[in-house]
This record gives structure tokens, sequence and C-alpha cells, in this order.
């Protein structure tokens, strides 16, 4: 299986960071789709078969947590496999997106994070058939 | 003498450096650094139990370091992409220095990073709560912090006038 992802995030330049490190995670991917909030976030995923979610809390229109909280009122999308990014410190904030159901990775991240995150939220347990990480995080070509 | 709160501040600034844009800086400036223009400005409005401004000035030549180590030597070379990474540098920073000085409980929300067309950071004669200079590669970075409304909730400040720490 091979991941449709899409990125929501207000940041240009962090939506770019995040498909580097994702590419370099070793995870296949079938796809990357991208948002800049979370209302345009909703309208890809009413438009496109998505597998998991990176999701971003600060942004303009509609922020990470409202996103999140239509995408579980949504039979369509409730399961699905979210991962929010963020710089997010607040542990109050944090424990209200994991009792929905996302997981946490924190900002900045190396390839190696984002892939053990991936695999636990989607379930994906043979974790030797996608391999190792395809470069480690000091020897990327930055 | 450095407060906690300007050791807080270099923490999240060198770790944001160091994990984000792949840079190391230094607490002693060589004359190269110490010499170098603070030219460019971005600053992160913060609101929650306290309210103020993240400002980080960089030297210029910094710019295309900066966004090559975060996205690539192609996409460094344009100056919007370049502005934009400094400016998710300071959102990194400032995200990760408010739990270090109000409480890991705090919930803030972050406005996005703007540009200040003075280059500068206060308001009148507004002073910051924490400051720090760092050598990065050949040139230098400015942090500071500061806190309009809400500074007695610090925890940092609070552990400070306690004698906590």
């Amino acid at each position: 299986m091979a991941f449709n992802v899409l990125i929501v995030d207000d940041s240009a330049v962090m939506r770019t960071m995040i498909v580097r490190t994702l590419k370099l995670s070793g995870v296949p991917i079938a796809s990357i789709h991208e948002a800049s909030n979370g209302e345009e976030g909703l309208r890809r995923l009413h438009d496109e078969w998505i597998d998991l979610l990176l999701l971003d809390i600060n942004m303009p229109v509609m922020n990470g947590e409202e996103m999140l909280t239509h995408i579980r009122a949504d039979e369509r999308t409730r399961d699905l496999a979210v991962i929010v990014v963020s710089t997010e410190g607040s542990e109050t904030r944090l424990a209200a997106l994991q009792a929905m159901g996302a997981a946490i990775v924190r900002k900045p991240f190396p390839p190696e994070i984002l892939r053990h995150t991936i695999l636990h939220v989607t379930g994906v347990t043979d974790v030797d058939y996608y391999g190792s990480v395809a470069a480690s995080s000091d020897s990327l070509d930055f | 003498m450095s407060t906690i709160t300007d050791q807080l501040l270099r923490r999240a600034t060198a770790s944001t450096f160091e994990d984000l844009a792949f840079l190391f800086p230094d607490d002693e400036l060589s004359e190269a650094q110490a010499n170098a223009p603070l030219d460019i400005a971005v600053r992160v409005e913060f609101h929650g139990p306290v309210r103020g401004r993240l400002v980080l000035r960089v030297s210029s030549t910094l710019m295309p370091a900066i966004a090559a180590n975060m996205l690539g030597e192609e996409q460094a070379q344009y100056t919007p992409l370049q502005r934009d990474a400094l400016g998710e540098v300071a959102n990194v920073i400032c995200g990760n220095l408010l739990p270090l000085i109000a409480g890991a409980d705090a919930v803030f929300r972050l406005d996005a990073p703007s540009w200040p067309a003075d280059r500068g950071s206060a308001r009148g004669d507004d002073r910051p709560l924490a400051s720090l200079v760092l050598g990065v590669d050949d040139a230098r970075a400015e942090v500071s912090v500061f806190v309009f409304s809400g500074h007695e909730l610090l925890d940092s400040e609070r552990a400070v006038a306690t004698g906590a720490i």
C-alpha cells in the first residue's frame, strides 16, 4: 500500500519541508496534496481519496482543531489517520487533539520520527516491508 | 548576568537553528559576526495568558543559507521563499519558547510571521523581557521577546522572584 497524503499548513515553506521529509522517511507515497488552511483542506478531503492527513494547528480561516472536529463528525472521514505537525507546546491543547485520535509530531522533526508516527497511526505493522529510512537526517542534501 | 528567561530563549533559539535550519549558533561572536548588520527582521505576535511579540533580526547574508538548508539549493534562490523560511524559524522559536516560560498548560495563539518596515521590534521605549545575540556562520542573529500584558503569569519570572531558580 502506498499512501495518499494531504498536508494542511499555512506556511508554504513548512509544506515544502514536510514533503521533503516525507520522501526521505521511506514510507511509500502514492500522491501528495496540499492545502493552506482547514477549510481548503476539507474541500481536498471531499474531492480526493486521502489515507493520511498531516495537519498544522495555527492557521487562518479554519485552524487545525476546527478541521479535526469536522473530520471526526463526518462519517466519511471520521476514521482518517491524522498527525498534527506543530510547534504547539500546550499540554492542554495537545491532549484535546490526542483525545480526537490525532498523533502529535513537534516541529522540527527528522524523517525517522515522521516514519515511526505514520506507521503507528495508520496501523501498519509490517515495518520490514517498507524498508529503512531513505536517508539519515544528517546526510540530507541541504 | 543572564536571567532564566534569557537562558530559555537561548535554548529555544539554538535548538531551532540547529534542528530546523541545520546551522549551529555561537555564543562568542567573532569580529566578522559582531560587525555583520542586523538588516532583516521578522516578528511573531502571540496571544494567550500573556500577550507579546518575538522578534528575530538577522544579517541578510544569512538568508540564502537558512533557505537552502530548509528547502534545498534550488528553492533557496527565490527571495520570497528566503523570507518565508526566516519567518518559519521565528515561528518555531516562539512556539518552543512559550511553554518553557509560561508553563506546559498555557494555550497560545500565534499570528503568522510579519515583516516590520522599520526592521525594529518594540513600541516606543518597550524593553524586551529577554534578548540575545548569537553568531551564525559569518553573520549574526538577535532574538528578543517582548511581553505587553500578563507578565506576572510567566513561570520563569515567578521562579526567579521566589528564588526557586
